[in-house]
């Protein structure tokens, strides 16, 4: 266990969990962590109260230490070429933050993470589309948003929309689509991108059996090509089908990490006699 | 990885992730990689702007040309405004083309990285290429509506003379000053709504601080050193004396307006640098 574990829990020690032999690790993790200020997406310095705490004039004052958290908080492991490793927890555990410092999206505040390869994250679907142009334009823009060169789109394009299964509509606006013909085109980019690492969050929890199925399958074509998969899910049978390996965050911390069959059976019991960790966003940091 | 190889265009180094501290300019190798994002922005501000409008891409010289009528009307033949020996409305409409182009690129980019919350919130790109898109769709509204100035000028009988060919430093100097106007902005209005509300005034008021409808002679003695603060003044004026050739070349007036674009643009891609990485949080 790489990570300091508060809780006491049925650990699992993974021996340099699954990586290959001889391959240097793509993702090396160490001592990651987040501290958010509770509400600072809500509250929103005006220009008068910055104005006002440089002239001293009384404003509302504001506790600097008051509503900060960790949303994640000394996490660590490595994962090598090939990997498919799934992240559990419940709401609030951290896998999301986890996820959005890895795809670069905000900045830890804590700890350093390396990525070796080029990286694609799928954190939502259908990224940038917009619903007044057409499915077609909607490609080549959401995919240019998720770092493909036009050439790339270009040369993967009937692949896409095969895959999406939107053929005779791809030239109508996309505000006509269903929301079914939506998320199967949005993921469809996303599992097209060509990256070393992959980095995918709940985007299974999206269309239809048959749609998950083949969404499914199409991200255990990239491990076994040697990509390395993170996924994100609550769905545990999507983890336990793709993964052999999971990381179960509980808390901001990571709490296991090891074989997914014992992982996932450590955290059902966890959550069947309600042993999870607060919250982080109701403790006090 | 690629059969197709293309996957030699991105880069296959590493990423270090880890608290950012200091300051720094934004990686301009990146924001290279990703040109194809801010052509693909474009096009769908371009397209999207139009395609449910009646007369769609008219608007681009319908508003300035109304903009020099009302102009023409009231200052040119009711005040009797002189206009540097230039028929009124190819006096005002260079002026307002190089105008436009900062207004609607301000319009667009002060408030680009708000506007895209949830792109911002959700993936990785460079912040940068959001307040940039309006430059870009800037320029395609500039040579539409230049159609109109063609126009004017053969009605009127005015040719460019080889003045013309000092149009690219201007436009390049317009180009330079607007990016740095709309990257503050646009990071600035991350933190302060308040940009929001106080730009359609500022913007007012420095229109009126620009010689776009009465020509900078009018002015006397000190207040002629203290105007040229204002980089837009010599700009305009530089659009105007490159494309009729008439009026007087903004010599040495240039070069204030240069240093002061040059030091917004550095300045903004400072500020923005440091600005985002928080936006993601804070957006």
């Amino acid at each position: 266990m790489r990570a300091a574990t508060s809780a006491p829990g049925p650990l699992v020690r993974p021996a340099d969990a699954g990586q290959l032999p001889g391959t240097s690790p793509r993702i090396v993790v160490e001592g990651l962590g987040k501290r958010y200020r509770r509400g600072a997406a809500h509250r929103r310095e005006s220009l008068k109260e910055r104005l006002g705490e440089i002239l001293g004039l009384p404003g509302p004052r504001r506790d600097e230490d008051d509503g900060q958290f960790w949303a994640l908080r000394g996490v660590g492991f490595s994962a090598g070429a090939g990997e498919a490793i799934g992240v559990i927890g419940r709401n609030g555990s951290g896998k999301s933050t986890l996820l959005r410092l890895l795809a670069r999206v905000t900045a830890p505040t804590e700890g350093s993470a390396c990525l070796h390869g080029t990286v694609g994250a799928l954190l939502e679907a259908g990224a940038g589309f917009h619903d007044e142009l057409t499915g077609r334009e909607n490609v080549f823009l959401s995919g240019a948003i998720l770092g493909m060169r036009r050439k790339e789109v270009a040369s993967r394009f009937d692949d896409i929309v095969a895959f999406a299964e939107v053929g005779p509509w791809l030239d109508s606006p996309m505000k006509q689509y269903s929301s079914g013909m939506y998320l199967r085109l949005a993921f469809s980019i996303g599992v097209h991108m060509e990256s070393d690492i992959l980095l995918a969050d709940e985007v299974l929890a999206v269309g239809d059996l048959s749609c998950q199925d083949r969404c499914l399958r199409r991200m255990e074509e990239a491990a076994r090509s040697g990509r390395t998969v993170l996924l994100v899910s609550h769905n545990l049978e999507s983890v336990a089908r793709l993964c052999p390996r999971t990381i179960y965050l509980d808390g901001g911390r990571l709490k296991l990490d090891g074989p997914t069959e014992q992982v996932v059976a450590a955290y059902r019991a966890d959550l069947a006699t309600g042993q999870v960790g607060e919250d982080p966003s109701h403790v006090a940091g | 990885m690629s059969v197709l190889g293309l996957e030699a265009e991105r880069t296959a180094g590493s990423a270090h992730i880890a608290p950012v501290a200091g300051i720094g300019l934004p990686d301009g190798h990146e924001l290279w990689r990703y040109r194809d994002l801010l052509y693909f922005l474009a096009l769908r501000d371009l397209k999207t702007r139009y395609r449910q409008t009646v007369v769609g891409v008219a608007w681009v010289v319908i508003q300035p040309l109304a903009m020099m009528s009302v102009f023409w009307l009231f200052f040119g033949e009711l005040l009797g405004l002189q206009s540097e020996g230039l028929p009124f409305p190819l006096f005002v409409y260079p002026a307002l083309l190089a105008w436009n182009y900062l207004s609607g690129a301000l319009n667009e980019g002060a408030l680009s990285v708000t506007s895209h919350a949830h792109l911002v919130g959700k993936v990785y790109f460079p912040r940068l290429v959001l307040p940039l898109t309006g430059l870009v769709t800037g320029c395609v509204d500039l040579a539409v509506a230049s159609v109109l100035l063609i126009v004017l000028a053969g009605a009127y009988g005015v040719a460019p003379g080889p003045e013309i060919l000092a149009l690219p430093l201007f436009a390049a100097l317009l180009l330079l000053l607007t990016a740095g106007v709309s990257i503050w902005l646009s990071a600035l209005n991350v933190a302060y709504r308040d940009v929001r509300y106080a730009m359609p005034f500022l913007l007012q008021l420095w229109f009126f601080l620009t010689p776009v409808f009465y020509s900078s002679t009018i002015l006397t003695g000190p207040w002629r050193a203290v105007y040229r603060v204002n980089p837009m003044a010599s700009l305009v004026e530089g659009f105007r004396w490159s494309l009729t050739g008439e009026t007087a070349a903004p010599a040495l007036s240039l070069l204030p307006a240069a240093l002061v674009a040059l030091l917004l643009l550095v300045s903004g891609l400072l500020y923005f640098q440091r600005a985002e990485r928080s936006f993601a949080d804070v957006v």
